[in-house]
Protein backbone atom coordinates (compact mmCIF):
# COMPACT_ATOMS: atom_id res chain seq x y z
CA UNK A 1 0.00 0.00 0.00
CA UNK A 2 1.60 3.47 -1.15
CA UNK A 3 1.32 5.96 1.55
CA UNK A 4 -1.75 7.89 1.53
CA UNK A 5 -1.37 11.76 0.77
CA UNK A 6 -3.87 14.23 3.21
CA UNK A 7 -4.99 17.73 3.29
CA UNK A 8 -6.33 19.54 6.23
CA UNK A 9 -7.04 22.82 5.35
CA UNK A 10 -8.16 24.72 8.98
CA UNK A 11 -7.19 28.08 10.59
CA UNK A 12 -7.63 26.75 13.98
CA UNK A 13 -3.54 25.71 14.75
CA UNK A 14 -3.81 23.68 17.59
CA UNK A 15 -7.02 21.75 15.85
CA UNK A 16 -4.54 20.85 12.64
CA UNK A 17 -1.93 19.56 14.89
CA UNK A 18 -3.89 17.18 16.92
CA UNK A 19 -5.56 16.52 13.27
CA UNK A 20 -2.21 16.10 11.57
CA UNK A 21 -0.20 14.34 14.62
CA UNK A 22 -2.89 11.82 14.72
CA UNK A 23 -2.74 10.94 10.78
CA UNK A 24 1.26 10.89 11.03
CA UNK A 25 0.76 8.09 13.76
CA UNK A 26 -1.65 6.24 11.05
CA UNK A 27 1.08 6.37 8.54
CA UNK A 28 -0.34 9.36 6.25
CA UNK A 29 1.36 12.04 4.62
CA UNK A 30 0.20 14.76 5.95
CA UNK A 31 0.25 18.34 4.65
CA UNK A 32 -1.70 21.50 6.30
CA UNK A 33 -2.90 24.79 5.27
CA UNK A 34 -3.81 27.50 7.56
CA UNK A 35 -6.35 29.07 5.19
CA UNK A 36 -8.99 29.05 1.79
CA UNK A 37 -6.21 30.59 -0.34
CA UNK A 38 -3.08 28.47 1.18
CA UNK A 39 -5.92 25.21 0.99
CA UNK A 40 -6.32 26.23 -2.56
CA UNK A 41 -2.76 26.51 -4.25
CA UNK A 42 -1.76 23.34 -2.02
CA UNK A 43 -4.24 21.30 -3.20
CA UNK A 44 -3.57 22.21 -7.01
CA UNK A 45 -0.04 21.35 -6.48
CA UNK A 46 0.09 18.89 -4.54
CA UNK A 47 -3.12 16.85 -5.91
CA UNK A 48 -3.99 15.26 -2.17
CA UNK A 49 -5.59 11.75 -1.87
CA UNK A 50 -7.84 12.93 0.23
CA UNK A 51 -8.91 16.85 1.92
CA UNK A 52 -10.67 17.65 5.07
CA UNK A 53 -11.98 21.41 4.72
CA UNK A 54 -12.61 23.40 7.76
CA UNK A 55 -15.90 26.00 6.54
CA UNK A 56 -15.48 29.49 9.11
CA UNK A 57 -11.74 30.38 7.72
CA UNK A 58 -10.18 33.64 7.09
CA UNK A 59 -9.29 34.73 3.53
CA UNK A 60 -11.87 31.86 1.60
CA UNK A 61 -14.04 29.51 3.46
CA UNK A 62 -14.06 25.90 2.84
CA UNK A 63 -17.73 26.34 0.73
CA UNK A 64 -15.54 28.18 -1.54
CA UNK A 65 -12.74 26.21 -1.62
CA UNK A 66 -14.74 23.01 -2.20
CA UNK A 67 -16.24 24.81 -4.98
CA UNK A 68 -13.30 25.75 -6.39
CA UNK A 69 -11.91 22.45 -6.20
CA UNK A 70 -14.91 20.97 -7.97
CA UNK A 71 -14.36 23.02 -10.72
CA UNK A 72 -11.47 20.96 -11.94
CA UNK A 73 -12.73 18.43 -14.51
CA UNK A 74 -10.35 16.11 -13.75
CA UNK A 75 -8.57 15.48 -9.99
CA UNK A 76 -10.54 17.99 -8.10
CA UNK A 77 -13.78 16.30 -9.83
CA UNK A 78 -13.74 13.52 -7.72
CA UNK A 79 -11.41 13.90 -5.37
CA UNK A 80 -13.08 12.43 -1.56
CA UNK A 81 -13.66 15.69 0.02
CA UNK A 82 -14.77 15.93 4.00
CA UNK A 83 -16.07 18.88 5.75
CA UNK A 84 -14.70 20.01 9.24
CA UNK A 85 -17.68 21.96 10.92
CA UNK A 86 -19.20 23.08 14.38
CA UNK A 87 -22.05 23.45 13.90
CA UNK A 88 -24.68 21.30 10.67
CA UNK A 89 -26.44 24.37 9.16
CA UNK A 90 -28.82 22.17 6.51
CA UNK A 91 -27.94 25.01 3.79
CA UNK A 92 -24.36 24.29 3.83
CA UNK A 93 -24.92 20.51 4.12
CA UNK A 94 -27.40 21.01 0.86
CA UNK A 95 -24.99 23.15 -0.85
CA UNK A 96 -22.61 20.57 -0.45
CA UNK A 97 -24.48 17.67 -1.59
CA UNK A 98 -24.53 19.55 -5.11
CA UNK A 99 -20.89 18.79 -4.81
CA UNK A 100 -20.86 14.93 -4.05
CA UNK A 101 -19.83 16.27 -0.93
CA UNK A 102 -22.07 13.78 1.91
CA UNK A 103 -19.66 13.95 4.86
CA UNK A 104 -19.83 16.66 7.59
CA UNK A 105 -18.12 16.28 10.65
CA UNK A 106 -19.16 17.87 13.71
CA UNK A 107 -15.94 17.98 15.24
CA UNK A 108 -17.06 17.83 19.10
CA UNK A 109 -19.02 14.63 18.55
CA UNK A 110 -15.83 12.94 16.64
CA UNK A 111 -13.58 10.93 18.53
CA UNK A 112 -9.69 11.43 16.54
CA UNK A 113 -10.18 7.32 16.06
CA UNK A 114 -13.58 8.05 14.35
CA UNK A 115 -11.89 10.48 12.59
CA UNK A 116 -9.19 8.06 10.92
CA UNK A 117 -11.93 5.29 10.62
CA UNK A 118 -13.95 7.48 8.51
CA UNK A 119 -10.81 8.57 6.06
CA UNK A 120 -9.49 5.23 5.60
CA UNK A 121 -13.41 4.16 4.72
CA UNK A 122 -13.42 6.81 2.07
CA UNK A 123 -10.11 5.72 0.72
CA UNK A 124 -11.23 2.08 0.86
CA UNK A 125 -8.27 0.87 3.44
CA UNK B 1 -53.21 80.21 -2.45
CA UNK B 2 -55.66 79.66 -5.83
CA UNK B 3 -58.73 80.33 -5.10
CA UNK B 4 -61.38 77.45 -5.37
CA UNK B 5 -64.72 77.42 -4.32
CA UNK B 6 -66.21 74.83 -2.03
CA UNK B 7 -68.22 71.94 -3.38
CA UNK B 8 -71.17 72.62 -1.54
CA UNK B 9 -70.77 76.45 -1.62
CA UNK B 10 -70.73 75.91 -5.29
CA UNK B 11 -73.78 73.85 -5.25
CA UNK B 12 -75.88 76.45 -3.04
CA UNK B 13 -74.49 79.49 -5.54
CA UNK B 14 -75.74 77.22 -8.26
CA UNK B 15 -79.86 76.93 -6.63
CA UNK B 16 -79.42 80.84 -5.58
CA UNK B 17 -78.46 81.78 -9.18
CA UNK B 18 -81.61 79.73 -10.71
CA UNK B 19 -84.04 80.55 -7.93
CA UNK B 20 -83.31 84.53 -8.32
CA UNK B 21 -83.25 83.86 -12.27
CA UNK B 22 -87.44 82.62 -12.10
CA UNK B 23 -88.13 84.98 -9.46
CA UNK B 24 -86.98 87.82 -11.77
CA UNK B 25 -89.03 85.97 -14.58
CA UNK B 26 -91.79 86.12 -12.69
CA UNK B 27 -92.20 89.08 -11.65
CA UNK B 28 -90.86 91.66 -14.75
CA UNK B 29 -91.53 89.50 -17.93
CA UNK B 30 -94.71 87.65 -16.70
CA UNK B 31 -95.55 90.03 -14.28
CA UNK B 32 -97.85 87.05 -12.70
CA UNK B 33 -100.01 86.68 -10.17
CA UNK B 34 -99.90 85.40 -7.02
CA UNK B 35 -100.91 81.83 -8.23
CA UNK B 36 -98.03 81.86 -10.98
CA UNK B 37 -95.52 82.81 -8.56
CA UNK B 38 -96.32 80.12 -6.23
CA UNK B 39 -95.98 77.68 -9.25
CA UNK B 40 -92.84 78.92 -10.11
CA UNK B 41 -91.60 78.62 -6.32
CA UNK B 42 -92.84 75.01 -6.55
CA UNK B 43 -90.98 74.72 -9.59
CA UNK B 44 -87.87 75.88 -8.45
CA UNK B 45 -88.24 73.47 -5.23
CA UNK B 46 -88.19 70.65 -7.71
CA UNK B 47 -85.17 72.12 -10.28
CA UNK B 48 -83.09 72.60 -7.18
CA UNK B 49 -84.46 69.14 -5.58
CA UNK B 50 -83.06 67.22 -8.93
CA UNK B 51 -79.75 69.41 -9.16
CA UNK B 52 -79.36 68.48 -5.56
CA UNK B 53 -79.51 64.97 -6.26
CA UNK B 54 -77.51 64.81 -9.59
CA UNK B 55 -74.57 66.60 -7.74
CA UNK B 56 -74.65 64.54 -4.55
CA UNK B 57 -74.62 61.37 -6.84
CA UNK B 58 -72.01 62.89 -8.98
CA UNK B 59 -70.11 63.66 -5.85
CA UNK B 60 -70.95 60.29 -3.84
CA UNK B 61 -69.59 58.23 -7.06
CA UNK B 62 -66.32 60.20 -6.63
CA UNK B 63 -66.39 59.22 -3.18
CA UNK B 64 -67.01 55.69 -3.71
CA UNK B 65 -64.04 55.32 -6.67
CA UNK B 66 -61.91 56.91 -3.85
CA UNK B 67 -62.87 54.15 -1.49
CA UNK B 68 -62.34 51.11 -3.88
CA UNK B 69 -58.93 52.66 -4.31
CA UNK B 70 -58.03 53.02 -0.85
CA UNK B 71 -59.19 49.55 -0.36
CA UNK B 72 -56.94 48.25 -2.74
CA UNK B 73 -54.31 50.31 -0.47
CA UNK B 74 -55.56 48.71 2.41
CA UNK B 75 -55.34 45.26 1.21
CA UNK B 76 -51.23 46.12 1.02
CA UNK B 77 -50.87 47.12 -2.32
CA UNK B 78 -48.79 50.15 -0.62
CA UNK B 79 -47.23 51.50 -4.12
CA UNK B 80 -50.40 52.20 -5.44
CA UNK B 81 -51.35 56.04 -5.78
CA UNK B 82 -54.24 57.94 -7.00
CA UNK B 83 -54.54 60.41 -9.13
CA UNK B 84 -56.23 63.35 -8.15
CA UNK B 85 -58.43 64.69 -11.36
CA UNK B 86 -59.67 67.98 -9.70
CA UNK B 87 -58.74 70.11 -7.05
CA UNK B 88 -61.55 70.20 -4.81
CA UNK B 89 -61.86 68.35 -1.88
CA UNK B 90 -61.96 64.99 -2.97
CA UNK B 91 -59.24 66.22 -4.78
CA UNK B 92 -57.11 67.70 -2.03
CA UNK B 93 -58.00 63.99 0.27
CA UNK B 94 -56.69 61.99 -2.49
CA UNK B 95 -53.72 64.22 -2.52
CA UNK B 96 -53.28 63.41 1.53
CA UNK B 97 -53.68 59.54 1.19
CA UNK B 98 -51.35 59.29 -1.35
CA UNK B 99 -48.72 61.48 1.20
CA UNK B 100 -49.84 59.16 3.99
CA UNK B 101 -49.58 56.02 1.96
CA UNK B 102 -45.68 57.31 0.93
CA UNK B 103 -45.42 57.81 4.44
CA UNK B 104 -46.89 54.41 5.75
CA UNK B 105 -44.86 52.87 2.75
CA UNK B 106 -41.42 53.49 3.92
CA UNK B 107 -41.87 53.56 7.84
CA UNK B 108 -43.73 49.82 6.97
CA UNK B 109 -40.30 48.80 4.95
CA UNK B 110 -38.17 49.86 7.46
CA UNK B 111 -39.96 48.10 10.55
CA UNK B 112 -39.86 45.09 8.52
CA UNK B 113 -36.33 45.21 7.12
CA UNK B 114 -35.38 46.09 11.55
CA UNK B 115 -37.44 42.87 12.23
CA UNK B 116 -35.33 41.08 9.19
CA UNK B 117 -32.33 42.40 10.85
CA UNK B 118 -33.16 41.76 14.52
CA UNK B 119 -33.50 37.45 13.56
CA UNK B 120 -30.59 37.36 11.82
CA UNK B 121 -28.60 39.10 14.57
CA UNK B 122 -29.80 36.64 17.13
CA UNK B 123 -28.97 33.59 14.55
CA UNK B 124 -25.99 35.42 14.11
CA UNK B 125 -24.93 35.35 17.70
CA UNK B 126 -25.83 31.51 18.01
CA UNK B 127 -24.05 30.62 15.06
CA UNK B 128 -20.80 32.49 16.33
CA UNK B 129 -21.27 31.87 19.42
CA UNK B 130 -21.58 27.95 19.37
CA UNK B 131 -18.66 28.25 16.76
CA UNK B 132 -16.59 30.12 19.34
CA UNK B 133 -17.27 27.66 21.83
CA UNK B 134 -17.00 24.62 20.48
CA UNK B 135 -13.96 25.46 19.02
CA UNK B 136 -11.70 25.17 22.30
CA UNK B 137 -13.74 22.44 23.67
CA UNK B 138 -13.49 20.47 20.17
CA UNK B 139 -9.75 21.14 20.67
CA UNK B 140 -9.38 19.56 24.50
CA UNK B 141 -11.67 16.80 23.45
CA UNK B 142 -9.10 15.45 20.76
CA UNK B 143 -6.23 16.40 22.62
CA UNK B 144 -6.97 14.54 25.73
CA UNK B 145 -8.12 11.76 23.09
CA UNK B 146 -4.39 11.74 21.70
CA UNK B 147 -3.28 11.59 25.04
CA UNK B 148 -5.42 8.69 26.57
CA UNK B 149 -4.80 6.68 23.32
CA UNK B 150 -1.23 6.82 24.48
CA UNK B 151 -0.43 8.53 21.05
CA UNK B 152 2.41 11.04 22.63
CA UNK B 153 4.01 8.56 25.42
CA UNK B 154 2.75 5.79 27.92
CA UNK B 155 1.12 7.58 30.77
CA UNK B 156 0.36 5.73 34.03
CA UNK B 157 -2.61 4.55 35.69
CA UNK B 158 -3.42 8.05 37.63
CA UNK B 159 -3.09 10.30 34.97
CA UNK B 160 -4.96 8.10 32.80
CA UNK B 161 -7.73 8.60 35.10
CA UNK B 162 -6.94 12.04 35.56
CA UNK B 163 -7.64 12.52 31.73
CA UNK B 164 -10.84 10.58 31.31
CA UNK B 165 -12.15 12.91 34.30
CA UNK B 166 -11.40 15.90 31.97
CA UNK B 167 -12.71 14.25 29.04
CA UNK B 168 -16.07 13.67 31.20
CA UNK B 169 -16.06 17.11 32.05
CA UNK B 170 -15.77 18.46 28.55
CA UNK B 171 -18.38 16.39 27.18
CA UNK B 172 -20.98 17.55 29.74
CA UNK B 173 -20.01 21.17 28.36
CA UNK B 174 -20.13 20.12 24.64
CA UNK B 175 -23.84 19.16 25.74
CA UNK B 176 -24.39 22.21 27.25
CA UNK B 177 -23.28 24.02 24.48
CA UNK B 178 -25.74 21.31 21.98
CA UNK B 179 -28.72 22.07 24.11
CA UNK B 180 -28.21 25.89 24.71
CA UNK B 181 -28.43 26.28 20.90
CA UNK B 182 -31.36 23.88 20.17
CA UNK B 183 -33.22 26.39 23.34
CA UNK B 184 -31.90 29.05 20.40
CA UNK B 185 -32.96 27.98 17.82
CA UNK B 186 -36.22 26.92 19.36
CA UNK B 187 -36.79 30.49 20.79
CA UNK B 188 -35.81 32.74 17.19
CA UNK B 189 -38.00 29.57 15.36
CA UNK B 190 -35.36 28.95 12.71
CA UNK B 191 -35.72 24.83 13.83
CA UNK B 192 -37.30 22.92 11.04
CA UNK B 193 -39.68 20.02 11.26
CA UNK B 194 -38.83 17.10 8.64
CA UNK B 195 -41.44 14.37 9.03
CA UNK B 196 -40.68 11.26 7.24
CA UNK B 197 -41.96 7.44 7.55
CA UNK B 198 -40.51 6.14 10.60
CA UNK B 199 -41.02 3.29 13.00
CA UNK B 200 -41.36 4.99 15.93
CA UNK B 201 -40.67 1.72 18.33
CA UNK B 202 -36.87 1.44 16.62
CA UNK B 203 -36.75 5.08 17.65
CA UNK B 204 -37.45 4.22 21.02
CA UNK B 205 -35.60 1.65 21.21
CA UNK B 206 -32.49 3.34 19.70
CA UNK B 207 -32.87 6.22 22.19
CA UNK B 208 -33.02 3.94 25.14
CA UNK B 209 -30.03 1.93 24.09
CA UNK B 210 -27.99 4.67 25.00
CA UNK B 211 -29.16 4.49 28.86
CA UNK B 212 -28.83 0.17 28.77
CA UNK B 213 -25.46 0.07 30.70
CA UNK B 214 -26.82 2.49 33.03
CA UNK B 215 -30.07 0.75 33.67
CA UNK B 216 -28.30 -2.45 34.28
CA UNK B 217 -25.45 -0.92 36.52
CA UNK B 218 -28.84 0.69 38.21
CA UNK B 219 -30.65 -2.71 37.82
CA UNK B 220 -33.77 -0.97 37.19
CA UNK B 221 -36.97 -2.85 36.23
CA UNK B 222 -37.44 -1.74 32.53
CA UNK B 223 -40.98 -2.64 31.76
CA UNK B 224 -41.99 -1.79 27.75
CA UNK B 225 -45.45 -1.92 26.35
CA UNK B 226 -45.80 -1.20 22.70
CA UNK B 227 -48.46 -1.51 20.42
CA UNK B 228 -48.02 -2.14 16.84
CA UNK B 229 -47.43 0.61 14.47
CA UNK B 230 -47.27 0.90 10.59
CA UNK B 231 -44.48 3.54 9.53
CA UNK B 232 -46.10 6.95 10.51
CA UNK B 233 -45.09 10.55 9.65
CA UNK B 234 -42.44 11.37 12.00
CA UNK B 235 -38.75 13.35 12.11
CA UNK B 236 -36.77 10.99 13.02
CA UNK B 237 -34.42 12.38 14.72
CA UNK B 238 -36.58 14.55 16.39
CA UNK B 239 -38.35 11.79 17.68
CA UNK B 240 -35.41 10.39 18.93
CA UNK B 241 -34.16 13.44 21.05
CA UNK B 242 -37.55 13.61 22.64
CA UNK B 243 -37.07 9.55 23.63
CA UNK B 244 -33.40 10.50 24.49
CA UNK B 245 -34.45 12.98 26.91
CA UNK B 246 -37.36 12.13 28.91
CA UNK B 247 -35.42 8.56 29.35
CA UNK B 248 -32.49 10.77 30.63
CA UNK B 249 -34.57 12.54 33.45
CA UNK B 250 -36.02 8.87 34.40
CA UNK B 251 -32.76 6.85 34.79
CA UNK B 252 -31.11 9.86 35.66
CA UNK B 253 -33.57 10.30 38.74
CA UNK B 254 -34.55 6.84 39.24
CA UNK B 255 -32.57 4.95 42.39
CA UNK B 256 -31.29 1.72 42.45
CA UNK B 257 -33.54 -1.07 41.91
CA UNK B 258 -36.37 1.08 40.74
CA UNK B 259 -38.85 1.04 38.08
CA UNK B 260 -39.16 2.65 34.21
CA UNK B 261 -41.76 1.78 32.27
CA UNK B 262 -42.46 3.15 28.49
CA UNK B 263 -45.73 2.56 26.70
CA UNK B 264 -46.18 3.63 23.31
CA UNK B 265 -50.31 2.64 22.73
CA UNK B 266 -52.30 3.45 19.53
CA UNK B 267 -55.22 5.56 20.10
CA UNK B 268 -58.05 6.22 17.84
CA UNK B 269 -56.27 8.71 16.81
CA UNK B 270 -53.31 9.57 18.20
CA UNK B 271 -49.54 7.79 19.41
CA UNK B 272 -50.09 7.19 23.22
CA UNK B 273 -46.57 7.86 24.94
CA UNK B 274 -46.25 7.46 28.79
CA UNK B 275 -42.84 6.90 30.43
CA UNK B 276 -42.94 6.67 33.92
CA UNK B 277 -40.61 5.89 37.01
CA UNK B 278 -40.29 5.74 40.53
CA UNK B 279 -37.76 8.22 40.61
CA UNK B 280 -37.94 11.40 42.90
CA UNK B 281 -40.73 13.20 41.50
CA UNK B 282 -41.45 16.84 40.64
CA UNK B 283 -42.08 18.59 44.18
CA UNK B 284 -45.96 19.99 43.72
CA UNK B 285 -44.54 23.99 44.27
CA UNK B 286 -41.91 23.25 41.83
CA UNK B 287 -44.58 21.94 39.13
CA UNK B 288 -45.87 24.73 37.62
CA UNK B 289 -42.19 25.44 36.62
CA UNK B 290 -41.89 22.32 35.51
CA UNK B 291 -41.30 23.11 31.32
CA UNK B 292 -39.47 26.24 31.51
CA UNK B 293 -36.30 26.87 30.93
CA UNK B 294 -33.59 25.80 33.43
CA UNK B 295 -35.70 24.02 35.66
CA UNK B 296 -34.65 21.68 37.86
CA UNK B 297 -36.25 20.20 41.01
CA UNK B 298 -34.69 21.56 44.07
CA UNK B 299 -34.57 17.39 45.06
CA UNK B 300 -33.28 16.26 41.89
CA UNK B 301 -30.64 19.18 42.25
CA UNK B 302 -29.41 17.74 45.41
CA UNK B 303 -29.70 14.26 44.19
CA UNK B 304 -27.93 14.68 40.98
CA UNK B 305 -25.51 17.90 40.27
CA UNK B 306 -25.53 17.43 36.62
CA UNK B 307 -27.96 18.54 34.36
CA UNK B 308 -28.56 21.16 32.09
CA UNK B 309 -32.55 22.35 32.75
CA UNK B 310 -33.13 21.93 29.14
CA UNK B 311 -34.08 19.06 28.14
CA UNK B 312 -37.82 18.66 29.09
CA UNK B 313 -38.48 22.77 27.24
CA UNK B 314 -36.79 21.38 24.32
CA UNK B 315 -38.89 18.24 24.24
CA UNK B 316 -42.18 20.47 25.08
CA UNK B 317 -41.04 22.72 21.93
CA UNK B 318 -40.85 20.26 19.67
CA UNK B 319 -44.30 18.47 20.66
CA UNK B 320 -46.30 21.61 20.77
CA UNK B 321 -44.69 22.56 17.43
CA UNK B 322 -45.33 19.16 15.95
CA UNK B 323 -49.16 19.41 16.73
CA UNK B 324 -48.62 17.07 20.21
CA UNK B 325 -49.82 17.46 23.33
CA UNK B 326 -47.36 16.87 26.83
CA UNK B 327 -48.48 16.73 30.41
CA UNK B 328 -47.29 14.79 33.55
CA UNK B 329 -48.37 13.52 36.48
CA UNK B 330 -46.14 13.39 39.93
CA UNK B 331 -46.79 11.59 41.85
CA UNK B 332 -46.94 9.44 39.35
CA UNK B 333 -50.54 7.16 39.42
CA UNK B 334 -48.95 4.55 37.05
CA UNK B 335 -46.38 3.19 39.43
CA UNK B 336 -47.50 4.16 42.47
CA UNK B 337 -48.33 0.74 43.89
CA UNK B 338 -45.24 -0.22 42.77
CA UNK B 339 -43.27 2.12 44.49
CA UNK B 340 -45.23 2.10 47.84
CA UNK B 341 -45.13 -1.31 48.57
CA UNK B 342 -40.73 -1.17 48.12
CA UNK B 343 -40.73 1.87 50.10
CA UNK B 344 -43.04 0.92 53.15
CA UNK B 345 -40.76 1.54 55.57
CA UNK B 346 -39.99 5.19 54.38
CA UNK B 347 -42.20 7.80 55.62
CA UNK B 348 -44.66 9.20 53.44
CA UNK B 349 -42.99 12.41 52.76
CA UNK B 350 -39.58 10.63 51.89
CA UNK B 351 -41.29 8.44 49.49
CA UNK B 352 -39.92 8.82 45.78
CA UNK B 353 -43.05 9.96 44.35
CA UNK B 354 -42.14 9.36 40.42
CA UNK B 355 -43.34 10.88 37.59
CA UNK B 356 -45.03 9.72 34.77
CA UNK B 357 -44.85 11.84 31.28
CA UNK B 358 -47.71 11.33 28.86
CA UNK B 359 -47.41 12.59 25.26
CA UNK B 360 -49.33 12.65 22.16
CA UNK B 361 -48.89 12.89 18.45
CA UNK B 362 -51.53 12.74 16.00
CA UNK B 363 -51.20 9.64 13.94
CA UNK B 364 -51.80 11.04 10.80
CA UNK B 365 -48.06 12.25 12.04
CA UNK B 366 -46.01 15.46 12.77
CA UNK B 367 -46.85 19.11 11.32
CA UNK B 368 -43.92 19.98 9.16
CA UNK B 369 -42.43 23.07 9.91
CA UNK B 370 -39.72 24.48 7.49
CA UNK B 371 -36.64 26.07 9.31
CA UNK B 372 -33.31 27.05 8.23
CA UNK B 373 -31.52 24.97 11.49
CA UNK B 374 -31.77 21.56 12.52
CA UNK B 375 -32.12 21.25 16.15
CA UNK B 376 -29.23 19.43 17.76
CA UNK B 377 -26.90 18.55 15.20
CA UNK B 378 -25.32 15.51 15.67
CA UNK B 379 -26.20 12.23 17.43
CA UNK B 380 -29.80 12.01 16.85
Amino acid sequence: MSQKTILIVEDEIAMVEALSKKFEKEGFKVIEANDGEEGLRIAFEVKPDILMLDIIMPKMDGMELLKKIREDDKWGASVPIIMLTNLSDTDNVSEAAKFQVYDFLVKTDWRLDDVVNLVKQKLNI
Amino acid sequence: MKFSLKLADRILLIIMFFATIFVLISFFVIRGSLIQILMLGGLIYIISFLMTYFISRFFSRRVIKLNFKVQEMAAGNLSKRIKALKNDEIGQLTNSLNELMGRLQTGVAQDVSKHHELVKAKTDFVAIASHQLRTPLSIIKWYVDYLVAGDAGDINKEQEKYLKEVYKSNERLIELVNALLDVSRIDVGTFSIEPEPTDIIERAEAALEKFMPEIRAKEIHLIKEYSQFPLLELDPRLIRMVFHNIISNSVKYTPRKGTIKISIKKTERDIYIKISDTGCGIPREEQPKMFTKLFRGLNAKKLESVGTGLGLYIVKAIIEKSGGKIWFHSPSLELLLDAGKKDADIPLDKRNRGTTINITIPLKGMRKKPGSKKLNSSEY
